[in-house]
C-alpha cells in the first residue's frame, strides 16, 4: 500500500509530514521514558520480520496482490510508541534503499501503515496481556479494519491531491480500494492473530516487560 | 545482554531471513491493491514532481548485480532484514541512553 512518488501534492505531503512528524516525536519521547532493556531486542527483530513479511506478496483477486502491513502486530506487541518507531524505521529503509514508496510520501506512508494502526494495535494490548479468548476474533478484526482504513485514507490523499481522474466519483474510487483490502484485511487479520500469540508465548516478558519475573535461572541484569 | 535477549535476536532475525532471502522470492508479480486500483481508476499516471531516491545498491527488492533471480532478491531480504534490525537496535540503545540520564 505505499504511495509511490509523484502521486501526493506538496500540500497534502507537507500536511502529511508533519503529522507523522509529530507522531514521531510524541513516540520518541514516551519511549525515552519508558523503555525497558528487554525491548530492544524485539524491536531489532520485529522490524526485521515485518520488512521481510512485506515483501512476500500474495495474490489476492485476479491479477492483484497484496502483503502484510504489520502495524498492528507491532502495537499489539511492542505499544503504539515503540510501535511506529519500528514502523517509520521499516517504511525509511523500503523507501530510501528499496525505492518502495516515494521519498516525499514517506510521511503519508508512515501515518497510514504506521501511526494509524499502531494505535489501533495498541489499543487490543490490554486483551492480549490479560489472556483469554476475546483477543483472539478483536485483533482479526480490528487488523483488517486498520488495513481498511488506511486503504480508504490513501484514496483520499490521492482526491485531494487531484491524482484521481474526474470521471470517478471518490465513492467510487473508496469502493474499488476497499474492496480490493477487504480481501487484503482479511489475510492481514489471520497474520496478525497467528504471529501476535506465538510471540505473546514464547517472549511474554520482553512483549509485557516491567512487573514480571525475569525467566528461571537469569539475573535480571 | 541476557541469554533470553540472545534467544530472541537469534530466533526472531532467523525467521525474519528464510522469509525476506528466500520466501519472498516465491511472492506473486501482481501489482499490489493500492497500483491495481490506480490502473483499474486511470489514476496511474504521475501528476506531481517527485523527490528522487538517493542511489542505492539495490534495484527495488534485488541487488543490481545479482540482478533479479533468487540470489539477487535474496540479497534484498537478508540485506534489508539486517539493515532495518541495525536501524532499530541503535534507535533502542540511543532511548536508553536518554532514560538512563533522565533518571540520574
Amino acid at each position: 500500500m505505499h504511495i509511490g512518488s509523484g502521486f501526493l501534492s506538496p500540500p497534502v505531503w507537507g500536511a502529511m509530514t508533519a503529522v507523522s512528524g509529530a507522531a514521531l516525536a510524541v513516540s520518541l519521547a514516551a519511549a525515552g521514558r519508558r523503555l525497558d532493556d528487554r525491548k530492544v531486542p524485539l524491536m531489532g527483530v520485529m522490524g526485521a520480520f515485518v520488512f521481510a513479511a512485506q515483501m512476500v506478496n500474495f495474490p489476492v483477486l485476479a491479477g492483484t496482490s497484496g502483503h502484510l502491513g504489520g502495524g498492528f502486530l507491532l502495537g499489539v506487541l511492542l505499544g503504539p510508541a515503540l510501535g511506529t518507531i519500528v514502523m517509520a524505521s521499516v517504511l525509511v529503509v523500503q523507501s530510501l534503499v528499496f525505492q518502495d514508496g516515494g521519498v516525499e510520501a514517506l510521511g503519508a506512508n508512515i501515518f497510514v501503515m504506521g501511526v494509524l494502526p499502531c494505535l489501533m494495535g495498541g489499543a487490543v494490548r490490554g486483551l492480549w496481556r490479560r489472556g483469554g479468548w476475546a483477543a483472539y476474533p478483536t485483533t482479526f478484526v480490528g487488523a483488517a479494519a486498520g488495513v481498511l482504513t488506511g486503504a480508504t485514507i490513501v484514496i483520499l490523499l490521492l482526491a485531494w491531491s487531484g491524482t484521481l481522474p474526474a470521471t470517478v466519483t471518490l465513492a467510487e474510487a473508496i469502493g474499488v480500494m476497499d474492496f480490493v483490502h477487504l480481501f487484503i484485511g482479511l489475510v492481514e487479520g489471520a497474520v496478525t492473530v497467528a504471529v501476535a500469540a506465538f510471540v505473546v508465548r514464547v517472549r511474554r516478558e520482553a512483549v509485557f516487560g516491567q512487573g514480571l519475573a525475569a525467566p528461571l535461572g537469569e539475573a535480571s541484569a | 545482554m541476557t541469554a533470553y535477549d540472545r534467544r530472541t535476536l537469534l530466533v526472531g532475525l532467523a525467521a525474519a531471513l528464510v522469509i525476506g532471502g528466500a520466501v519472498s522470492y516465491f511472492a506473486s508479480a501482481y501489482p499490489d491493491g493500492l497500483e491495481k486500483t490506480q490502473e483499474d481508476l486511470g489514476a496511474a499516471e504521475t501528476v506531481h514532481g517527485t523527490v528522487a531516491h538517493p542511489p542505492s545498491l539495490f534495484e527495488e527488492y534485488s541487488l543490481a548485480w545479482l540482478g533479479e533471480g533468487f540470489w539477487g532478491n535474496a540479497a534484498a531480504g537478508i540485506l534489508g532484514a539486517l539493515v532495518v534490525l541495525v536501524l532499530v537496535l541503535a534507535l533502542g540503545r540511543i532511548l536508553r541512553g536518554v532514560r538512563r540520564t533522565d533518571h540520574c
